[in-house]
């Protein structure tokens, strides 16, 4: 049965001008459609989406693509999950993280459709690519009517499925920084049935980065535990400077679990996501650790 | 309700087409062109009863606008056949008894499909991973993993 839902028009533009244009025009009413798997179940479901009558395709845009450059890494918005989780760049152990969020993402089928910037600005609290990203201090690159600006992924979510995103304004890029040696990252998902298809219970990446021995960079991020997706600063920040040891990383797992608020949902109780932090926290710091290499 | 027309190339043939603005792949695929052999179980990605092969790729149909396809080479489970002649799939599920009911298959068949072009010789956790997406409630999975492995295998000495 085709979707029962208003839908005045539907683009396909062949620049990033007209866009930006037609999405300027219809303001509200328009919603930029990349892979569509976020989209077309909600639109069924009603509701949510109702106030959309017009639809922007940016499949034309070039958008899809993963470029190493000497200091950095882009991903263009409309890049497919799949290729995130095959491209040989993120096998990487300091951006091996996203990898394996590409991997956890639902099925390979929708990964295929799915893109990375729909998973962005859908800023559902457990994106699981939006962890990675966020322990690398990935910045994004956003289009609008008065031009390109640049903004560090954490100020990019403002809210539960809301966006830092202006009428008009359409997500181009993503910019993740060079991490040579001595880096280590990892990605751990908790589901309810444990079955592809579930979103994460909760979801917990980290990043850590030593100069020699000690570490000089550390990143814990959350989701699924607070309404966006978040930095837990304070737990990351007792690593820095410091040899790392068990007792120290169980420390900094327990200050993140007090750093989330999880609610009661039909997935899991609040009191058993603040748990998981913990043991995700943990899990995944000696996981970053051991690919550090260190 | 706002008409579009498109253009794309269905099993090999290009078709032109007048679809409206709700219509989904799969609407298009069955409605206007009568192939029903693509299943819609769920309608909301997660059953993958509906998988076809969209530009070489395994996606859902039931989760892609037919608007979206404008241009496209699509592949449907009428497509596998040549003449007579079943898929090296389509013979494997049947030789290995991975058919019951019948539903799921359609999409199982296109899901292995699709990893079988990308990795001519796919091992047994990656089949099993390729048709994590495609429930069934009747046959089981065990069937099908081995029935892809065997046209897997049917495919390689076909071609060699």
């Amino acid at each position: 049965m085709p979707l029962q839902y208003k839908l005045e028009d539907y683009y396909r533009p062949e620049s990033m001008k007209q866009a930006v244009e037609l999405l300027s025009k219809f303001g509200k009413t328009a919603k930029v459609i990349a892979g569509g798997t976020d989209i077309l179940p909600k639109r069924q479901q009603g509701a949510k989406f109702d106030t959309i009558t017009h639809l922007i395709d940016v499949s034309n845009l070039e958008l899809n693509y993963i470029k190493k450059n000497k200091d950095n890494i882009c991903i263009g918005a409309a890049t497919d999950i799949n290729c995130l989780a095959t491209a040989p760049v993120f096998h990487q152990n300091s951006y091996r993280a996203l990898m394996e969020a590409a991997e956890a993402h639902s099925t390979n089928t929708i990964r295929n459709q799915a893109t990375i910037g729909g998973n962005l600005c859908n800023a559902s609290s457990c994106a699981d690519l939006a962890l990675p990203l966020l322990t690398l201090s990935a910045s994004v690159v956003v289009t609008g009517p008065k031009g390109n600006c640049t903004m560090p992924l954490d100020t990019f979510f403002t809210g539960p499925n809301c966006t830092a995103l202006l009428p008009g304004e359409i997500l181009k890029k993503i910019i993740i920084p060079d991490y040579k040696e001595n880096a280590g990252s990892s990605f751990i998902k908790l589901k309810h049935h444990q079955t592809c298809v579930d979103m994460a219970v909760v979801n917990v990446a980290t990043q850590l980065w030593f100069n020699e021995n000690r570490c000089k960079r550390a990143m814990i991020a959350l989701g699924a535990v607070w309404p966006t997706s978040f930095l837990a600063k304070e737990a990351a920040d007792i690593l820095l400077g410091q040899t790392l040891s068990k007792k120290l990383i169980e420390l900094a797992a327990k200050l993140a679990a007090d750093s989330s608020a999880p609610i009661n949902d039909n997935r899991a109780t609040a009191a058993y996501r603040k748990e998981m932090v913990t043991v995700m926290v943990k899990n995944s710091l000696e996981k970053s650790w051991k690919r550090s290499g260190i | 309700m706002k008409n579009k027309n498109i253009r794309m190339n269905v099993n090999g043939e290009w078709h032109d087409l007048t679809v409206t603005l709700q219509d989904r792949l799969i609407d298009t695929l069955r409605d206007q062109l009568s192939l029903t052999g693509t299943k819609e179980g769920c309608g909301e990605g997660e059953c993958g009863a509906c998988t076809i092969n969209v530009n070489g790729k395994a996606v859902l149909s039931c989760l892609m606008l037919s608007v979206q396809a404008d241009g496209a080479q699509v592949q449907t489970i009428e497509g596998l056949q040549n003449r007579l002649d079943l898929h090296p799939l389509q013979t494997a599920f049947l030789s290995e008894s991975a058919v019951q009911c019948g539903y799921c298959t359609p999409g199982m068949i296109m899901a292995g499909h699709a990893l079988i072009k990308q990795n001519p010789n796919p091992d047994e956790a990656m089949v099993k991973k390729c048709l994590a997406n495609n429930l069934c409630r009747c046959t089981g999975y065990e069937q099908p993993v081995k029935a892809v492995l065997k046209a897997a295998g049917e495919m390689r000495r076909q071609t060699r």
